[in-house]
């Protein structure tokens, strides 16, 4: 057998066609603004973050930014310096060792099986809402209560985005493109509709805006402003995807930086004037619509859109519909290839590693990843009063734990060129370490009082809060697994795969 | 020469390899090993962002080259190309067109039910787009010995001369015998309704008469009451290759997969191969007689 070698080894892969250097600063945006899904991240995180801190809202959305933005700086010298399949769990590895590395491996796997069954379940009820509004028939949308109805279809919607991400398929620039533009006109309109309805008086419970409201300190206690802030982050998770990009964008020494600045800016913008539309049309108090009703706070446009937007509230349950089952394929990705990646470095069984010969897919992780989001889905339908309000305060605690590993991991593994210069002082010390510890401090604070039974929705198990069950719960579950699955196979752990290293000092 | 194998590490893969050796062996054809890796799309918007999944993925094709490559015994040049492309199909025809490539081969078994030739997703793609003939390896096949003999299904309609002429080229330069045959389903109580086997046999001597006097040709007509019956009816060498024609439908120089040769596709367990309407190589002209087509199937 002859081979050609240099086909084979040198050239042989054919960057040809690649997606380098198309995506311009609307491009960039569009992209981040589409990670943010900001219809979906509303619906879900609006009404969990007015039974935390009230008409404070627009001031923990401000102050939430903040660390996100400290981390994401952090994550970006991380991505740039060692581009791997597996973040935050290689890097953490690299900066502390298998263990931590695992664990932060872990976190951000549960992190994004947790959104999965989200997304999945708050696609769901608007799926159902969208009927009703079709057929004009209410009872439909009571259909997402029942409770077996609910777990079938939301299983069935898993699937779905299981099999679509296992055959590869994406969305593309035209898609994303109408999904965003849709997305922020319907939220536009729910918040001129409020508004409107304010002036006129026919709001349900009208509230003049006061500038109390961008007052973080006027949250009442500590707790309240870290469970805000850790829901925060989550809303803006998704954010960072911009400054990741590189050769893609058309001036990748400024693009990214710009696109990134811009995508907060817009997000900002409509999360402030929806919250405050929210606020103004409906209060905080606990009335029919009262954003401080438990009922209302599970997905709050299922609610207003209705009595705000009238016959075209069947627009908003289409942008809530599109943007959660858009991210639902897309975030698929994520832990399947974090999976992969630990497959690979023998972190998890061999199998996880697999890639499919005919799709070029991670095929053993999505699957793994699709089953335990309908697990982790079913558990918590079954178990908590109002699934989708814990899951959403578990998220966030998980968000902040591996953001907030990965964050440190960043300072360490550059600790030895910490302060060879002004821009490594700023982007590889001071912004990981305050975000860092900002957001470890949130996950303790949260964690703690998390365990209180009347913590988030107030259910419980053996009495302890649910939202500590489902967050700690997943985390120990992570530990049990490592420990087992370092007595079966101890070599990622014996560091014979990956070895714990620093930065080189830079002369 | 240079044929282009459709490779995948899986059975389907190993079936296009065993079928582009035994075509490629005293042809002195090279063949090209493809692997296609898909084309991310920067829109997908996958969160969290990576950008190792790549490296991760092109150790994989490496590994998967070197076990394509292996398969290959050593009298047949092989080489290794990766081709990023948006699907299989595209890829595939890019690497042909690139290396003006004689041949297209691939394994066309899908995973699907029991049919053992039903086409995949893949096969499908090709069928409707490719410039150059596509051989098709039935599922399971692992004869790497050159082919004994070809047959050529011959349709009663227009464009079925150019299928012929390529089968006898192909049949010359490979010093095979060859089997030219008219498929007739007829329908069951009405013997030859219509005249059917009457114009199939008047058409298939017009072909045979139309060939040189040189060269081993024979003329069979298969019956049956449906296309699938008058296929199985047929008596098949182990090494037998059947060429089929494009279906009239195609855009000039493009294959498109009628529904006769689907049905016999469906059927059949012997390698096939689709050969494009008024297809030719560059330089020649195409019709009834024309030996001197290059034509390479």
């Amino acid at each position: 057998m002859s081979i050609d070698e240099t086909t084979q080894r040198g050239t042989g892969l054919s960057r040809k066609g690649l997606d380098s250097g198309t995506v311009g600063l609307l491009g960039a945006v569009v992209i981040g603004v589409s990670c943010v899904a900001p219809a979906y991240t509303l619906t879900a995180a609006l009404g969990p973050t007015v039974a935390e801190v009230g008409v404070n809202l627009p001031a923990i959305f401000l102050v939430g930014f903040i660390p996100m933005l400290l981390v994401a700086l952090g994550y970006r010298e991380l991505n740039s310096a060692m581009p791997d399949s597996g973040t935050s769990f290689t890097w953490a590895t690299r900066a502390f060792g298998p263990w931590v590395g695992w664990m932060g491996g872990w976190g951000l796997i549960a992190a994004t099986v947790i959104v999965l069954s989200n997304l999945a379940a708050v696609a769901v009820d608007f799926f159902y809402l969208m009927l009703s509004q079709i057929l004009d028939d209410p009872s439909i949308a009571a259909l997402t209560l029942d409770l077996p109805v609910n777990i079938a279809t939301t299983l069935v919607f898993i699937a779905l985005a299981c099999y679509v991400s296992y055959r590869g398929m994406e969305a593309t620039k035209t898609v994303q493109y109408v999904l965003v533009t849709f997305q922020l006109v319907v939220l536009a309109w729910f918040a001129i509709a409020a508004f409107v309805h304010v002036a006129n008086g026919t709001a349900f419970d009208a509230t003049s805006i006061s500038a109390e409201w961008f007052n973080p300190f006027a949250v009442g206690s500590f707790s309240a402003f870290a469970a805000g802030v850790s829901l925060s982050i989550f809303i803006y998770w998704g954010w960072d995807v911009t400054l990741t990009m590189n050769e893609e964008t058309t001036n990748p020494k400024k693009t990214p930086g710009r696109a990134g600045a811009l995508t907060v800016v817009v997000i900002v913008v409509i999360y402030l004037t929806v919250a405050i539309a929210t606020l103004s049309f409906a209060g905080v108090g606990d009335g029919e619509l009262g954003a401080g009703n438990p009922d209302n706070q599970e997905s709050i446009f299922a609610t207003l859109a209705g009595p705000v937007m009238g016959p075209f509230a069947i627009l908003m349950s289409m942008a809530v519909l599109s943007s959660s089952a858009a991210s639902l394929q897309s975030t698929f990705v994520s832990p399947a290839r974090t999976l992969l990646a630990m497959g690979h470095y023998k972190a998890l069984p061999k199998g996880f590693g697999r890639i499919s010969p005919a799709h070029k897919s991670p095929s053993y992780a999505t699957v793994a990843a699709a089953v335990a989001a309908a697990g982790f889905y079913v558990f918590t339908r079954l178990v908590s009063e109002n699934a989708l309000w814990d899951t959403i305060t578990a998220l966030g605690l998980m968000i902040c734990f591996y953001y907030g590993i990965t964050a440190l991991a960043c300072v360490w593994y550059f600790r030895a060129q910490a302060f060879s210069s002004a821009r490594n002082v700023l982007f590889r010390f001071l912004a990981p370490l305050l975000g860092g510890v900002i957001l470890l401090v949130m996950f303790v604070k949260t964690a703690v009082d998390s365990m209180d039974p009347a913590y988030g929705s107030g259910s419980e198990l053996f009495g302890v809060g649910m939202v500590f069950i489902l967050g700690i719960g997943v985390i120990l579950l992570g530990a049990v697994l490592m420990l087992v699955w370092s007595r079966i196979n101890p070599a990622f752990f014996r560091q014979e795969v990956l070895v714990q290293g620093t930065a080189a000092r830079e002369e | 020469m240079r044929y282009i194998v459709g490779y995948t590490a899986d059975e389907r893969g190993h079936d296009a390899v065993c079928l582009a050796v035994a075509l490629a062996r005293r042809q002195d054809a090279d063949l090209d090993l493809v692997l296609v890796t898909p084309e991310h799309s920067v829109y997908a918007g996958t969160y969290p962002p990576d950008q190792g999944f790549d490296t991760l993925l092109s150790e994989q094709m490496r590994e998967w080259m070197d076990q394509g490559l292996a398969l290959v015994p050593d009298d047949v040049t092989a080489r290794g190309v990766v081709i990023r492309a948006e699907s299989n199909a595209e890829g595939l025809i890019r690497a042909a067109e690139d290396t003006e490539a004689s041949l297209i081969v691939i394994g066309a078994s899908s995973r699907g039910l029991a049919a053992r030739f039903s086409v995949g997703n893949v096969a499908r793609g090709l069928l409707h787009a490719a410039p150059v003939p596509v051989a098709l390896a039935p599922r399971g096949y692992r004869r790497t010995e050159p082919a004994t003999r070809l047959t050529c299904a011959v349709g009663r309609r227009a464009g079925a001369d150019d299928v012929i002429s390529v089968a006898v080229s192909s049949a010359e330069r490979r010093g095979l015998p060859l089997r030219l045959v008219s498929l007739v389903a007829l329908d069951a109580g009405q013997p030859d309704a219509g005249g059917a086997e009457d114009e199939a046999n008047r058409r298939l001597a017009e072909a045979a008469s139309s060939l040189a006097a040189g060269g081993r040709v024979s003329v069979e007509t298969a019956h049956g009451s449906s296309i699938e019956e008058a296929v199985e009816a047929m008596a098949w060498d182990e090494g037998e290759v059947l060429l089929v024609g494009s279906s009239r439908l195609a855009q000039h120089m493009r294959l498109f997969l009628g529904s006769t040769a689907n049905k016999i596709l469906r059927t059949l367990t012997i390698p096939m191969v689709v050969v494009p309407r008024t297809y030719a190589t560059p330089g020649t002209t195409s019709g009834p007689g024309t030996l001197s087509t290059e034509a390479d199937a």
